[in-house]
């Protein structure tokens, strides 16, 4: 008997594979037949437009359970908030679970960006000479279970005192450094934070090195909300408290009421928090509306589920037929496609900015990308509108036309400043060849880099869509002014690991984004500061501003052709400033970047895209963490499935 | 008066004279070969299917200029809209446009090229690698096989993903590749994967059969007339290895086709500017449902390929040991 099973299963996949394609071509038909390319782009773009903001579905009440679903629970230390870097958590943190001194009003567009008192009775103003805080916490705050006491000032200073412990991997902890006394804490040779006082349980002042214009914004930080010190003091490794988390805010872990902390020893993981499964939120008992801002708190469901599901098309089907209310990931382009081109359901699509911006980096340490004129053609010849495309299109974000997102820089929109090109940003052939004619690397001058440096460069990215999608579209562009890229595609980790080290001289990579900490344009500046350059985990990824001596720690290499530009100086000034003279100062300080220094081709300047299901009543989002306002949310049971 | 054969009647040993039409012609081992393998239908329509994979791949680039696009050309404005998504099979695009505009049946019939090449060169490098190891270690035994029947060992118990992983991810990731530049992402990476992989199934085989060969009679007699280890290794007991060998590599061509689909399904293959089946399959995974035609084309390419070299194994196996139990 020879084994003719083999040609007969061979047979029957072939049948059952025929019959899944004509299944598909039947079922998506239409959605086939409208991919003509006759788009209607500024249509789709207005729709966009209108699908920014917050909005209603009937009467928004009390009650019900708020399902949201995710592929999986990776935050980045654990969900320990001294650490947690993750946007998604600080939505959680800062809605939910967690208050600080100050906040934000949860809601979309620049007005989500501006702070608002929280902990704090108000907002306060710095001393004269810009470097003492002093802040009064409001009564009647407290502790959810099982600590239930009031929060004092100095739960507020021990939370510091955990930013500024190594073991616990505060991930932004570099933000408060300007806290005099923390960098001694830190390494051990003080007991307490010489620049954080707390004369009573009311009142905290923090005492600066410097004058810093953003220190509020860093006070905003969940890092820096009030943690009990009876159970974070059990919790002094990384990620560690994460699953003993207490509440200040509406609501807590479900089944924190059961921890035991009378003893190290006795307590046990909460039951409502499992990284493998998901977080479960129930009111807090202790909280007290009447401290808070309930326009900006409304705290409407009774209880979140934010479980896992690693099947994404999966969520979005869920959340499509009632069975969530919405989930913190992006939905597929053809799931947006649908939506977009149904009026009946488009309001359930919710696009509002991410405040993050995708870019191309240029190394400025690796020929021909240490001369600025290639660095302008690239600029130049890039096809964004093909890129804008590769990603899904206008839904998906706007083409930037500088190096920080629109909402943090919104004087410098693509409508009133496009230095390299013009609507619609497909490239501008003819601009870069003029501008690689005054480069070294065209040596005869006629508008294509022609030097060996210009052939066989590493071009890095990662190797899933859409930014997969995006490489030959870069590699067509710059072969059109002569640049050779050879594409190398890796995993997120493998592009964040080789562009985070300046020795492996990278000289292009398309794999890197950059989202906001808070609304202030430092939180950007931070990619070109020289002193930022590591030798592992740099994100100062075109090593702007490098010295010798910098490129000797780092294992970098100063170009033959000169000396790396730097605009430490100009972030300098523009640090201690406020109101609008720090605004005009980031502008002329971007503008230097973007025309003077140009270290990227930025690509996209990303929206944040949410998709709600029939329950929902009440949507916003927040502008803070670009993630669904879970404060503001509110749900019908009756329509749940 | 003459009577049949006079010259033969003398001799006692001599066969029994029979008439033309029945006498018994010897048989080559290839004539035998064949006789069997040509009556396996399936095996010859596997063999068929390879001849047209192969012709497709040389001939790739007049599939290119007869429909009028390079695999690597972008045609987005043309066959995609403005949500990024292409547009399935229609007279110039005959298997649809892929995320960027590419034409899928040129990036389909340039894909045989990588899957052929990786399959016949990985497998070419395992079996070389394999026999050698495999005839050395069956054939000195002892240390020496020990030392090569750990190696296999321990090559085998690596896990095979995580590490392709890892060694695409080194290479991937800085200027001058790994290994002092000597490998870089691409299909020689592939390759080099695929093999250091494969060898050791080939060497196991070998050094089995080559422990039952050495103590057969034949070797011995080499042996008592003085033939070197070298001789009686590759002179003798290798040609007696053929017969497995060409079956197990011919079984082995489809599982690096398939291995090499896995890879660049995961984005660990060939680079994009290469088309791949398994990066093709990859690139639908985001709207699966809607753009079936990125992973269908593809995908029954993979299978028909894989399926016809399973076939003609399969035939190759019957043929060349036919006292074998296949049922």
């Amino acid at each position: 008997m020879k084994r003719r099973w083999l040609t007969w299963s061979g047979i029957g996949v072939l049948a059952v594979l025929m019959a899944l394609a004509l299944a598909a071509c039947g079922d998506d038909g239409d959605d086939a037949a409208d991919t003509s390319g006759d788009d209607g782009g500024d249509d789709i773009a207005a729709v966009i437009e209108q699908l920014g903001g917050p909005v209603t579905f009937g009467e928004p009440a009390k009650g019900g359970t708020f399902r949201i679903a995710n592929t999986d629970f990776a935050q980045s230390d654990g969900f320990d908030p001294t650490g947690e870097y993750f946007g998604s958590a600080w939505t959680i943190y800062n809605s939910l679970m967690l208050r600080t001194l100050v906040s934000y009003p949860f809601t979309a567009g620049s007005a989500g960006n501006e702070l608002v008192a929280d902990l704090a009775t108000e907002l306060p103003e710095p001393s004269a000479d810009g470097l003492t805080w002093t802040f009064t916490l409001k009564d009647g705050v407290k502790f959810g279970p099982p600590v239930n006491r009031d929060v004092t000032s100095k739960d507020i200073a021990y939370a510091f005192q955990r930013i500024a412990t190594p073991s616990v991997a505060a991930q932004y902890a570099n933000y408060y450094q300007v806290i005099k006394g923390l960098p001694e804490f830190s390494a051990g040779e003080a007991k307490t934070i010489s620049g954080i006082q707390t004369p009573d349980d009311k009142t905290i002042t923090f005492t600066l090195t410097q004058p810093t214009g953003d220190f509020l914004f860093r006070l905003a930080m969940p890092a820096t909300a009030p943690i009990p010190r009876e159970v974070g003091k059990c919790y002094t490794q990384a990620a560690e408290y994460g699953r003993y988390v207490i509440a200040s805010g509406p609501y807590m872990i479900d089944g924190s009421d059961k921890l035991d902390i009378s003893s190290c020893g006795s307590q046990k993981p909460i039951s409502g928090f499992n990284p493998n499964t998901g977080l479960y939120l129930v009111r807090n008992p202790n909280y007290d509306p009447a401290t808070d801002d309930v326009e900006i708190r409304q705290s409407n469901p009774d209880r979140f589920e934010i479980s896992v599901n690693t099947n994404l098309d999966n969520i979005f089907a869920q959340i499509e037929r009632g069975e969530l209310e919405g989930s913190f990931e992006t939905p597929p382009n053809a799931v947006l496609r649908r939506y977009l081109q149904d009026p009946e359901s488009r309001e359930r699509l919710r696009v509002n900015s991410g405040d993050r911006i995708w870019f191309a980096y240029m190394n400025l340490t690796t020929p021909p990308f240490d001369d600025v004129h290639v660095r302008k053609a690239m600029n130049l010849v890039m096809d964004l509108e093909g890129v804008q495309r590769a990603w899904g299109g206008p839904v998906q974000g706007s083409i930037p036309t500088d190096v920080l997102p629109d909402t943090l820089m919104p004087e410098l929109t693509a409508d009133s400043y496009a230095p390299y090109q013009a609507a619609p940003f497909a490239g501008d052939v003819d601009a870069a060849k003029e501008e690689m004619k005054l480069s070294a690397y065209d040596t005869d001058k006629d508008g294509l880099c022609d030097a060996p440096a210009c052939k066989g460069i590493v071009h890095l990215n990662r190797n899933f869509a859409p930014w997969s999608t995006q490489s030959p579209i870069i590699v067509q562009s710059a072969a059109q002014i002569g640049i050779e890229l050879e594409t190398r595609e890796a995993s997120r980790s493998a592009v964040n690991d080789a562009s985070g080290k300046p020795g492996r001289e990278i000289p292009l990579s398309s794999g890197n984004g950059w989202g906001k900490d808070y609304a202030d344009p430092s939180t950007f500046m931070v990619l070109f500061d020289g002193r930022n350059i590591l030798a592992d985990g740099n994100t100062a990824f075109s090593l702007v501003g490098l010295t010798p001596a910098k490129a000797k720690e780092v294992g970098a290499t100063i170009p033959a052709s000169g000396p790396v530009p730097s605009v430490d100086a100009d972030i300098d000034a523009c640090n201690p400033l406020t109101g609008q003279e720090r605004t005009d100062c980031w502008v002329a300080l971007n503008k230097k970047i973007t025309e003077e220094i140009v270290p990227w081709v930025p690509l996209m300047d990303a929206t944040a895209i949410d998709l709600i299901g029939p329950a929902v009543t009440q949507y916003d989002m927040d502008q803070n963490g670009t993630e669904m306002a879970l404060s503001r949310v509110a749900v019908d049971e009756s329509l749940q499935k | 008066m003459s009577t049949a054969a006079p010259d033969a009647a003398g001799l006692p040993d001599a066969p029994t004279p029979v008439s033309d039409a029945h006498a018994i012609v010897g048989k080559t081992p290839w004539q035998l070969f064949w006789g069997r393998f040509r009556q396996d239908r399936f095996a010859l329509a596997g063999l068929g299917i390879i001849i047209l994979l192969v012709l497709m791949a040389v001939f790739a680039p007049l599939f290119a200029a007869l429909v009028g696009h390079g695999p690597n050309e972008l045609f987005q404005r043309e066959t995609t809209d403005i949500f990024g998504i292409p547009e399935g099979p229609t007279s110039s695009f005959w298997f649809g446009a892929d995320n960027n505009g590419r034409d899928v049946f040129v990036r389909t019939i340039y894909g045989t090229r990588v899957s052929l090449m990786v399959g016949v060169l990985a497998t070419a490098i395992a079996v070389v690698v394999g026999v050698v190891l495999g005839v050395i270690a069956g054939y000195f035994g002892g240390w020496i096989d020990t030392v090569i029947s750990r190696i296999t060992d321990i090559i085998l118990s690596v896990p095979l993903l995580l590490f392709a992983i890892g060694i695409v991810a080194a290479c991937s990731t800085s200027k001058e590749g790994c290994l002092y530049g000597t490998l870089k992402p691409g299909l020689s990476l592939v390759i080099v994967i695929i093999s250091l992989f494969t060898w050791p199934y080939v060497t196991r085989l070998v050094r089995s059969n080559t422990l039952s060969l050495r103590e057969r009679e034949f070797v011995e007699a080499s042996r008592s007339l003085g033939a070197s280890d070298l001789r009686i290794m590759f002179k003798e007991i290798l040609p007696n290895l053929v017969s497995p060998i060409i079956v197990y590599a011919s079984l082995l061509i489809p599982s690096n086709i398939l291995f090499e689909a896995y890879l660049s399904f995961l984005g660990l293959g060939v680079p994009d500017d290469t088309p791949s089946w398994g990066s093709m399959v990859s690139d639908s995974l985001q709207n699966f449902d809607v753009v079936w035609w990125l992973w269908l084309f593809p995908g029954l390419f993979l299978l028909v390929s894989v399926l016809a070299f399973n076939l003609l194994g399969d035939g190759l196996r019957d043929a060349l040991d036919p006292r074998a139990n296949r049922s």
